[in-house]
């Protein structure tokens, strides 16, 4: 791609996409599919048709996950995410286990135990900030029951994640906090994996110890690498998912209440809310190969944004592609990607927001947003800065 | 009637054992397995919804 045929539009979903636009990405979704679905952008494209998306993510040879497609502080490529194809199944058939649908089961009491432990500080008050009280510490305590770490480390767990995701500054500063970050996370997890290579718990980052990959165990460079990339992507998503399903809860009272009455409805309208919110909007690639998609051509190097949020509203895909049905009954949503790097933590999410769901409207069955509230979309991952909820306690 | 997964095609969405936990069942890695070798057809919607909602395509039932 010329550099300058995608002047004005940066890659960068983050950038490309004003705070309106995250808000209610949908309608900017259909533009692009109607009149440009491989749009050119500074350094590549934005691929926004159902139809694309399948076939990028169905040759991961040629629209690669490589380091090259997406660089936030790592020393070394992530793993999996940032491993093609022939390695990249080597280490999913050793991570896919440790987050098996079976293995998350084992974690929904916990689960539940956390969001009541957190509901329980604010039930009472009649009011929260559902972000900065539920939807942002709830994650990564998961994250460190799985661990096996104290929940007093929650401010340095999310510290590091804030200095890798979203560091302060123009890009000069950001860069020099990620790389921080990134050693201090590097730092963290080694002092953590000795400390378990001498008395192994029944935690993940024993597993991963104790762990064969082809007859070996993983390095120590390795079991990083995959820390990295579990911090950076199973915290801020969940957070971001659990944000936009309880801001649409909040403002569509019917659909709540129909998920408080029956709330064997829940997994059902979870796949729909990830459907209509698509919390991270798109997945970045890079051409690897001289190549074309949708008739338009693509060079090597090339990066490609997969947006997935248009995707799950193509109307080539899905019928009532602009309505919310939470009684959906086919919905072949790629809210966690698709291919190969289907989102490891898929299983983990979904009973994230499963119990979270459940459990919260069990406790407050009815709440509303405190009038004259704006929301404030981050575009990307399309989290809220603020979710002030009231109700009557 | 026959259900079939392309275990090529499926990278473990998970949907088919979701919605038709009759059929289908995860291996260890979260994959799905079908567990019968024969489908009786009082499981057919089950299983045709499994299919209409895989995201890669993964499954055809047939006779």
């Amino acid at each position: 791609m010329d550099d300058t045929q995608g002047a004005g539009i940066p890659m960068d979903l983050g950038t490309a996409f004003d705070s309106e636009t995250a808000a209610n990405p949908q309608p900017m979704f259909k533009m692009l599919r109607e009149h440009a679905p491989v749009l050119p952008v500074a350094g590549g494209v934005i691929i926004s048709r159902k139809a694309d998306v399948d076939e990028a993510f169905r040759r991961p040879d040629v629209f690669s996950s490589n380091a090259d497609a997406l660089n936030i502080g790592n020393i070394r490529p992530l793993i999996p995410l940032q491993i093609d194809p022939p390695d990249h199944v080597r280490y999913r058939r050793l991570l896919d286990p440790l987050f098996s649908p079976k293995k998350m089961a084992a974690l929904e009491s916990r689960t539940a135990a956390l969001v009541h432990r957190l509901i329980d500080r604010f039930a009472g008050r009649g009011a929260c900030d559902l972000v900065t009280e539920f939807t942002i510490p709830l994650p990564s305590e998961v994250f460190l029951t799985m661990f096996g770490l104290p929940l007093e480390e929650l401010d340095t767990f999310l510290r590091m994640k804030d200095g890798i995701i979203r560091p302060d500054g123009d890009q000069e500063q950001q860069a020099a906090t990620r790389r921080a970050t990134a050693e201090e996370m590097y730092a963290y997890f080694n002092k953590v994996l000795d400390l378990r290579e001498t008395d192994p718990r029944d935690d993940i980052l024993s597993g991963f110890l104790s762990a064969e990959l082809e007859g070996r165990r993983l390095t120590r460079e390795e079991i990083l690498d995959i820390c990295f990339l579990l911090m950076i992507a199973g915290l801020d998503t969940v957070t971001a998912s659990l944000d936009c399903f309880f801001a649409y809860l909040a403002q569509h009272p019917a659909d709540r209440q129909r998920l408080v009455d029956d709330p064997s409805l829940i997994p059902n309208a979870i796949e729909e809310l990830f459907r209509w919110e698509t919390p991270v909007t798109g997945v970045p690639r890079i051409a690897v190969q001289d190549t074309e998609l949708g008739g338009t051509a693509i060079k090597a190097g090339d990066q490609v944004m997969v947006l997935l949020g248009s995707a799950n509203t193509d109307e080539a895909e899905f019928a009532r592609a602009l309505e919310v049905d939470l009684d959906r009954e086919v919905n072949r949503h790629l809210a966690f990607g698709g291919g190969v790097h289907r989102c490891l933590g898929s299983h983990l999410a979904r009973l994230e927001l499963r119990v979270a769901l459940r459990e919260f409207h069990a406790r407050i069955p009815s709440y509303s947003l405190v009038d004259g509230t704006a929301l404030e979309y981050t575009a990307g991952i399309r989290s809220l800065a603020s979710l002030p909820l009231v109700w009557e306690a | 009637m026959k259900v079939v997964i392309d275990g090529e095609l499926c990278h473990g969405h998970g949907r088919c054992y979701m919605l038709a936990p009759d059929v289908f069942e995860p291996d260890d890695r979260g994959h799905g397995v079908v567990t019968r070798a024969e489908v009786p057809d009082d499981l057919r919607k089950q299983a045709e919804l499994a299919a209409a909602n895989c995201p890669e395509r993964a499954i055809t039932v047939s006779e």
